[in-house]
């Protein structure tokens, strides 16, 4: 029993943080119908460039986190204006395959400046452990979880009461239409990659913070897709459901499984598994718009 | 289109011919010879290289057709090739089958392996299709590490390529047998993309809910495009099992699966010329990239220490972005306008 306590929460908290970079996702796919394949780069070069301002140059956390915030914003700016951009109204396999180049030049990036491989951040949050009952969890994974949780909140707000959240919307919906009433598509384009690159700074930032920051966080970018597709794409809340549920999966799984067959890392395969099953039974997730196709 | 002046159809056969005139006869002869008299006078690095070239074509080849005719993004190509791979390694090395044999079992293990990761392309496509097959990636690598009968990490041995008692064991006589079945591949490929199947694929690939309402059997022919593309990934991993001596499941990672779609993207999608272009394209580039990153790292030693292992990737994602931005056709449509505007010269139309 304190075995499964223990895997649960370990579950959900982890779970949390796909959900993040799950929103992140969901975030340009919502507002302009962008698979973004490059989330894994994402998340491992903003976290080495929070090692490098934190840890290599040495500012405090505060100014750290505001650097990492505003590359981040640049990044996202810049990959919509020079990658996206030039793509609009080309066939969604261009789109697909031009997030695949961008994540290859971000982990070659990442290898070219940081070679180290692995490295650790200092630890973020108090060290000493909670006690759920027989549990123990690091305040680390409840931090995180919380501050997934936080961003969820103001992300859905901004969705539903804030302007601009609205356009997004309805770029979504119908661009002519937009661009009818007076919004500029391009911006709003913009806007939610430097949104979606600001989440996947944060959940980089906390995960690393948590196991280190190593080549594993282009796995865990991949691993989130399978938050998305069992959430449902276009959904924040699928997101925050699906998350946990896939954390849960995922320590439960092989906490129970290993023993059993014998095999270790089953953990890093069961997040795929659920991705061809979903596919295999409810391909748009639990929260998805079904698409209806017409000719 | 694009005949030399001078050429006229008088029957179908003629119409439908792949070489035309005497000079594409004269060229295309020519070509063959200077391929396979190349071992004569190339060393063993350039018939190395050359072998390499030759295995990624034939898989990239089988890409094309699943991605550039039949318009299914498959994102775990490399891992198709591990199937066709291992299953070589095991059946010639462990149980010490012929290599005919291992060959045409790798083929079709790894056919059905892609038919099992292409039955989600009936109900989804695009993105979430794409999703399917980088878990694809994901789950067989696992599955390879993780059993027994494929030496798991510390990975397999495996026995030069033999049929009958002649033994494959020089680069220039690999150099024969990978040239002759890529070459093979090539021209099936081109063919099959003239038939009512590769019609049906590009039917398909442009809008499959038309396909499918033209009468399209869209089940049979979005499987059987998985299971060729993939068949031909087999073959091309059984070759370069045959070709290493050594297979090691860090050699088909997901990386080298998206540098597939760039070679099919660089090159052309759906294009009989495109993946020969682009694996020449991408294969030399990165050949040249090995060759000079360590001369300018040690030339210039205030560049970071990551720069030789990272600027190639980088390299390659630059290229491939490029591509999809400034020329989405691909190298084989730069060709088909220098053709058009040479055979003109002196004039301008």
């Amino acid at each position: 029993m304190a075995e499964f306590l223990q895997y649960s929460i370990t579950g959900v908290t982890v779970g949390m943080v796909y959900a993040l970079i799950g929103l992140s996702f969901a975030l340009i796919w919502k507002s302009s119908g962008v698979a973004n394949l490059a989330l894994g780069g994402l998340v491992l070069i903003f976290s080495w460039i929070f090692y490098g301002v934190l840890v290599q140059v040495g500012l405090p956390l505060w100014l750290s986190l505001i650097i990492v915030i505003i590359i981040a914003l640049a990044f996202g700016w810049l990959i919509e204006r020079f990658c996206l951009r030039p793509l609009i109204a080309q066939p969604i396999l261009s789109l697909i395959s031009v997030t695949l180049g961008l994540e290859f030049f971000l982990e070659g990036l990442a290898v070219f400046i940081w070679p180290e491989m692995v490295a650790g951040l200092p630890p973020l949050f108090p060290t000493e452990p909670f006690k759920i009952g027989p549990a123990v969890v690091s305040q680390a994974y409840v931090w995180a979880a919380v501050i997934s949780l936080i961003l969820f909140g103001i992300l859905t707000l901004y969705f539903r009461y804030h302007k601009m959240g609205i356009a997004m919307r309805a770029t979504a919906d119908d661009q002519l239409a937009v661009q009818a009433s007076g919004i500029p598509v391009t911006s709003i384009f913009s806007t939610s990659w430097m949104f979606a690159c600001v989440v996947s700074a944060i959940a980089g930032i906390l995960i690393s913070s948590i196991s280190g920051v190593t080549y594993g966080l282009v796995e865990t970018g991949l691993k989130s897709f399978s938050v998305v597709i069992l959430g449902g794409l276009d959904s924040f809340i699928g997101c925050i459901v699906a998350g946990p549920i896939i954390g849960l999966a995922e320590n439960l799984g092989s906490g129970w499984l290993t023993p059993i067959v014998g095999w270790g890392g089953l953990k890093d395969v069961i997040p795929f598994i659920i991705i061809i099953i979903v596919l295999f039974i409810k391909p748009y997730g639990l929260f998805g718009e079904v698409r209806i196709e017409r000719i | 289109m694009g005949l030399p002046c001078g050429t006229y159809n008088y029957s179908y056969a003629k119409d439908m011919a792949i070489l035309r005139t005497k000079t594409h006869w004269a060229l295309f002869i020519a070509l063959l010879v200077l391929v396979f008299t190349a071992p004569l006078y190339w060393n063993n690095y350039l018939l190395g290289v050359a072998n390499l070239i030759g295995i990624t074509l034939i898989a990239a080849v089988g890409l094309n057709i699943l991605l550039g005719y039949c318009g299914q993004l498959s994102i775990g190509h490399a891992s198709f090739i591990a199937v066709g791979a291992y299953t070589a390694a095991v059946l010639t090395g462990t149980f010490e089958l012929p290599f005919l044999v291992g060959l045409i079992c790798a083929g079709l293990m790894a056919g059905l392996v892609g038919l099992i990761f292409g039955i989600p392309s009936l109900k989804v496509k695009g993105f979430y299709l794409g999703i399917a097959t980088i878990a694809a990636q994901f789950i067989i690598i696992w599955f390879i590490n993780h059993l027994s009968i494929t030496g798991g990490f510390t990975g397999i041995a495996v026995p030069y390529a033999s049929i009958g008692g002649f033994v494959f064991d020089t680069e220039a006589s690999q150099f024969y047998l990978i040239m002759t079945i890529a070459v093979l591949c090539v021209f099936l490929a081109k063919n099959l993309a003239r038939t009512r199947i590769g019609r049906a694929f590009v039917a398909i690939r442009d809008n499959d809910l038309a396909a499918e309402v033209m009468g399209i059997n869209l089940f049979y022919y979005k499987l059987l495009a998985f299971f060729i593309g993939c068949f031909l990934a087999g073959i091309a991993g059984s070759l370069l099992a045959h070709w290493i001596g050594f297979m090691n499941a860090e050699q088909f990672s997901i990386a080298e699966s998206i540098l597939y779609i760039g070679m099919v993207i660089i090159g052309g999608m759906g294009t009989a010329l495109g993946p020969i272009l682009g694996v020449i394209f991408i294969r030399l580039l990165q050949q040249g990239v090995m060759f000079i990153a360590p001369m300018l790292e040690s030339a210039f030693p205030a560049l970071p220490a990551g720069f030789a292992s990272g600027v190639s990737p980088m390299f390659f994602g630059v290229v491939i972005v490029l591509f999809l931005v400034l020329e989405p056709r691909g190298l084989a449509h730069r060709w088909m306008l220098f053709k058009a505007a040479y055979r003109l010269w002196p004039f301008s139309y």
